[in-house]
């Protein structure tokens, strides 16, 4: 059975049309001028650190986004995900499964070569994937392709493939990782380590500037620019100053920062929303006080002011797990608040309860600013309906932190969503509220896992309030600029409009068959 | 205690007092002093914190002012005029706001009273603040103390609220600065003080919530009492706090407390004067003092010795010539010499002990005179009344030589009777002299009082009950187990017979005899109590003298041998008598002593050895 597009939800396609139109529209004004080989491309992260390690990154976490910004242009794909929600061959060409969708085999693209020259095979293959799929999941080499078996009936297997850290790349013996991808690390800042190592495994520390080159034996062919130059650590009140000031071609912005930029005349970009704030109870007992106190502190908060509000219209309100644009049924999910039914609620819960009289304690990641805001405004609106809530600076929080690091009774985690496939997506929040999956996991059919997903709101361990987009602007000059709704950046088609643009000095790769979504 | 020790300690009491007192007053008007000008300092202090406060006042109206008129502002206020404005477009205004004009707080309001920006709080946005839209006239106002909630904490700060003048709907501005370690940074404190604030004020005290301009508060739970008493009565306190067991770590504190605007205590500032300097200074003066005590107690001492040396010294002589003329040296003098009271007193005490010495010795001659007189009183009246009838006899024989033979010799031989029986009688009365006069020795052994008394009372039992004469009765108080004495039994048999018949004689028509014996500290004691007539006090002074006695028929020997008797057993004998009433002897007698030969008395000596008797009492009375 050959595939192209297989199972991806309704929802994504919607908004891949959608956002793909707005690019159309905008790369069509800009089409007018023609593409320009040379150039490099100044970018400023926010995050203060990367890992380009595929395998050591952790689903969900808030990291993610800048890691795979970053690996996307050093690695590449089985398959990608184009705006159309149509799955594109990158180093597979073709694909195909079984009746059952348990056992895929994936034909490998000819002719790859790594940034060091060494042919792609599918001994690679095998080895670069094996340690990043779940469990149940064992993927051998057959022939010129691969081929995973899996477990479980997995339909979804392209949308995770498609997404998360499933990115080819190879060690070459020093543990440094290489990749097909179209740019290569050239250096990282003088101060810190040295380009090889920071390019496999390394992190990077604050303010640390890695320069990507392009990458000659790219199988997509040269990219338009010659070098990226990634600034780490910059705050995004400083990112948007640099756009302005043209310090800089594209910077990641934040809530307020992306308001104002709005009012500029950069080139403003937002993705779907990819970051879920959530309020993390403790999952150890949950007394029927406990569950009483949890309901009512849900009740209480009002997450579409806190949306529309507070967040500047720049966020949704979550009701649930998956967002609209993952599951399709988000908005089954009821979020409205009800302050009177939690006072109602508050009022049967005894004085000895931490949020009746003494506050129940909310750990924050001190560095994060809108998580703070966030959690004030949970507090905010428990103390309307009677109840105490106390936020408490606490360290760095993942989604796969075992539990709340500081003493406070809950904890707002930041969960970024890294993968395609909402079964995915629901079953690693689910090991975040420790909750007890099914042998069978979270069910394919969208039915099914809607009643798995409320079943899991229900047992209130976690309570959603908002997600937020990532935001992004670019300077006038960058072009052919078109992210992904789920976060991608695509930088390898950029190419930037400049009179000293340098002339193509190689085309030779652009004949290779296939392209980037 | 002697007097020259009382009047040692008195000397030394009177200058420890005076050192005392100078100590006390010295210090007293010195704390006075310091804490006149602590307290001056302090209400500079507080005056400069309230003068600060007004211009603080003053320049927050001010800056809220500015805010309100900035085109920014007021861009936002006419954009709140429209029809469903998008009140999310400010909601970091109020933090740029605050931040380009100094202000710690900021928030904007719009006229139903919902908060669309928040510098401080920007979670509260979309919650409204019904206080800022109740108030009137903000614009004329100026700016006044207002809690604020904070995320996690309350602040207090110096807030000013004005509105837009020049929109239809009114636009609030809140703007303030925060009383805090900067706050309090900007009061010049001088050596010795320092400001503090406390600005949490619920119920329950929070020490972290007491604050200084530079380090931490140490030990601020001992505020809470202080900062109660506001709570209870928000007026100005003084209270001193001591930090550590140290008396110098004291700090006295004026507690200011801070209001709002309608008179809500928000906060208090602790105005603190260290005590340090006053304790050192009293410290100082009392070292001071110390060593002056010392030197004067010194000096007090060897001078107070002197002096009361050289007062008690003559009393002290006087009372030893005192107790020389006492033990019987009548001619004890006292060489003092001088012309003050003490040598008055000595010359006094010489010329006493000369007339006193001179009038014994009259009274000893009379005395003398007198007891030869009584001696011959009484030998006359002993000898007259047989000689009365020998003289009788011998002129009856005379007579009877005129008669005839026979009527001679019935005369003769009836005359020689009465000459013998007169003449055995004259004998009688002189062997009672001669005995008397030649007491033996006593012969010591040891024995029992009450077996005494019992055997030589047996002796008069008969004559107790004789028929015809008045009955005796005799009573018995003997002690058992009273301890042994040292004493001659036929001695003291004697003496006790004497005794009873004093008493025999003392009840003519009968009566009680009682004996009694006691245990004394001392030996025993016997009391012999007869229910005769009693004696006159002057009797009784007598009653001992030899020779005198009361009775028509007596040698007035009998209670002289008694005393005698007892005196050689070196013990006492008195007499108490109540005329009418009886008398009884009261004898002492020392007990034995174990292991101690018994002292011979002087009379046992002079019978044995009289030159070793005389010559001891000669070195006795030396």
């Amino acid at each position: 059975m050959r595939c192209i597009a297989l199972g991806w939800p309704a929802a994504i396609k919607e908004l891949g049309f959608a956002v793909a139109l707005c690019c159309a529209t905008a790369s069509g004004l800009a089409g007018a001028a023609r593409p320009q080989y040379g150039g490099v491309l100044r970018v400023d992260l926010r995050t203060a650190s990367v890992n380009l390690n595929p395998a050591k990154w952790k689903a969900g976490s808030a990291d993610f986004a800048a890691n795979q910004r970053l690996a996307e242009l050093l690695f590449d794909r089985l398959v990608a995900l184009d705006n159309y929600g149509r799955f594109q061959p990158q180093l597979a060409t073709e694909w195909n499964h079984d009746g059952s969708a348990k056992r895929w085999q994936f034909t490998l693209r000819q002719g790859v070569k790594f940034s060091d020259g060494t042919t792609l095979s599918p001994g690679d293959v095998v080895e670069a994937l094996q340690p990043l799929l779940p469990r149940g999941m064992q993927v051998t080499a057959s022939g010129g392709g691969i081929t995973i078996q899996c477990a479980t009936p997995t339909a979804d297997l392209l949308e995770m493939l498609a997404s998360g850290p499933y990115f080819i790349s190879k060690d070459n013996g020093s543990g440094l990782l290489r990749g097909t991808g179209p740019f290569v690390l050239e250096s990282v800042s003088a101060t810190a380590r040295d380009a090889d190592k920071a390019g496999g495994d390394g992190t990077a520390s604050p303010t640390q500037r890695l320069r990507f080159r392009f990458n000659e034996n790219c199988w997509a062919g040269r990219p338009y620019l010659d070098a990226i130059e990634v600034t780490l650590g910059v705050p995004p009140l400083k990112a948007l100053l640099d756009l302005q000031l043209g310090k800089t071609d594209l910077g990641e912005l934040s809530v307020d920062t992306a308001k104002r930029a709005q009012q500029t005349n950069l080139k403003c970009w937002s993705s779907a929303p990819l970051t879920l704030f959530l309020l993390k109870f403790s999952a150890d007992d949950k007394p029927g006080q406990e569950q009483r106190l949890r309901e009512a502190i849900s009740l209480s908060v009002d997450r579409e002011a806190m949306a529309r509000v507070l967040l500047q219209k720049q966020a949704e309100a979550a009701a649930s797990f998956l967002p609209q644009w993952l599951s399709g049924y988000a908005f089954l999910f009821d979020a409205e608040r009800n302050l009177e039914r939690a006072k109602e609620l508050r009022s049967k819960m005894p004085s000895s309860l931490a949020g009746a009289v003494q506050p129940l304690r909310v750990t924050v990641d001190a560095n994060n600013e809108l998580s703070k805001l966030i959690a004030e405004r949970v507090a905010v609106d428990a103390r309307a309906a009677g109840l105490t809530v106390q936020t408490v600076k606490g360290g760095a929080r993942t989604s796969n932190d075992a539990g709340p690091k500081g003493d406070g009774e809950a904890q707002l985690i930041v969960w970024r969503y890294t993968s395609l496939s909402p079964r995915n997506v629901l079953d690693s929040i689910g090991n975040t509220a420790r909750r007890q999956a099914s042998e069978a996991g979270v069910p394919l059919d969208a039915g099914a896992r809607y009643a798995w997903e409320k079943r899991m709101m229900e047992e209130k361990n976690l309570l959603p309030l908002v997600a937020v987009p990532d935001f992004a602007a670019a300077d006038g000059r960058v072009r052919n600029w078109s992210p992904s709704p789920w976060g991608e950046w695509r930088l390898a088609d950029v190419w930037l409009e400049a009179s000293e643009a340098s002339a193509p000095r190689d085309a030779a790769g652009k004949s290779s068959a296939g392209a980037r979504p | 205690m002697s007097f020259r020790t009382k009047l040692f300690l008195l000397f030394l009491v009177t200058v420890l007092a005076s050192v005392s007192a100078v100590t006390y007053s010295v210090t007293h008007y010195t704390r006075a002093a310091y804490e006149e000008m602590d307290n001056q300092r302090t209400t500079a202090l507080v005056s400069q914190f309230q003068k600060e406060l007004a211009q603080q006042r003053e320049i927050v109206a001010r800056q809220v002012e500015n805010v309100t008129n900035a085109d920014v502002t007021l861009k936002m206020a006419i954009d709140q005029t429209k029809p469903d404005p998008d009140q999310s477009l400010y909601v970091r205004d109020a933090a740029g706001a605050a931040q380009e004009h100094g202000l710690d707080f900021m928030e904007f309001v719009i006229a139903d009273g919902t908060l669309i920006s928040s510098a401080e709080y920007p979670a509260r946005v979309g919650y409204k603040e019904t206080w800022v839209t109740s108030g009137k006239d903000w614009n004329g106002s100026e700016a006044f103390l207002r809690r604020v909630e904070l995320p996690n904490e309350v602040a207090v700060s110096l807030t000013a609220v004005r509105t837009q003048p020049n929109v239809a709907k009114p636009f609030y501005t809140i703007g303030g600065r925060r009383l805090d370690e900067k706050f309090l940074g900007s009061l010049v404190a001088p050596a010795g003080l320092r400001a503090l604030l406390y600005l949490n004020l619920d119920s329950s005290f929070v020490p972290s919530d007491v604050i200084s301009s530079s380090e931490k508060v140490e030990q601020a739970e001992k505020f809470a009492p202080m900062i109660a008493q506001l709570q209870k009565q928000p007026a100005p306190l003084v209270q001193t706090i001591q930090w550590t067991n140290d008396a110098d770590s004291a700090e006295t504190f004026h507690a200011l407390p801070l209001t709002g605007r309608n008179g809500e205590l928000l906060g208090a500032l602790l105005v603190g004067s260290s005590r340090a300097d006053l304790v050192h200074l009293t410290r100082h003066v009392m070292k001071l003092a110390g060593a002056v005590a010392a030197a004067a107690m010194l000096i007090g001492l060897l001078l107070t010795w002197w002096v009361s040396a050289r007062i008690t010294k003559p009393i002290e002589e006087l009372a030893e010539g005192a107790r020389e003329v006492a033990a019987g040296h009548w001619h004890t003098r006292i060489d003092l010499r001088g012309q003050d009271e003490t040598g008055q007193l000595a010359a006094a005490f010489n010329h006493m002990t000369q007339t006193l010495s001179a009038q014994r010795e009259r009274l000893v001659q009379t005395e003398r005179v007198a007891a030869w007189r009584e001696l011959a009183r009484r030998l006359a009246h002993e000898l007259r009344n047989p000689l009365f009838p020998l003289q009788i006899t011998v002129e009856n024989m005379q007579r009877a030589r005129q008669l005839g033979n026979e009527q001679f010799l019935e005369v003769f031989n009836e005359s020689t009777a009465t000459l013998k029986a007169e003449l055995a009688n004259l004998n009688s009365i002189v062997n009672r002299f001669s005995d008397f006069s030649k007491m033996p020795p006593p012969e010591f052994s040891r024995l029992e009082i009450n077996d005494v008394i019992r055997s030589a009372v047996r002796l008069f039992e008969p004559q107790f009950h004789a028929v015809g004469k008045p009955t005796i009765t005799t009573e018995y108080f003997l002690k058992d187990g009273l301890p042994e004495i040292d004493g001659d039994p036929e001695l003291l048999h004697k003496a006790f017979q004497n005794l009873v018949l004093n008493a025999l004689d003392a009840m003519p028509a009968g009566g009680t005899l009682t004996f009694r014996t006691a245990e004394t500290q001392s030996g025993v004691r016997i009391e012999v109590s007869d229910t005769g007539k009693g004696l006159t006090p002057e009797e009784c002074s007598r009653l001992f003298t030899p020779y005198y006695t009361t009775k028509q028929q007596g040698t007035g020997l009998g209670l002289a041998i008694v005393q005698s008797v007892i005196s050689d057993h070196r013990g006492t004998i008195s007499v108490a008598s109540e005329e009418g009433h009886g008398t009884t002897f009261r004898i002492e007698l020392p007990r034995r002593q174990p292991g101690v030969a018994p002292k011979k008395t002087q009379a046992a000596l002079a019978e044995e050895d009289p030159a070793k008797a005389s010559a001891e009492t000669a070195a006795a009375n030396d």
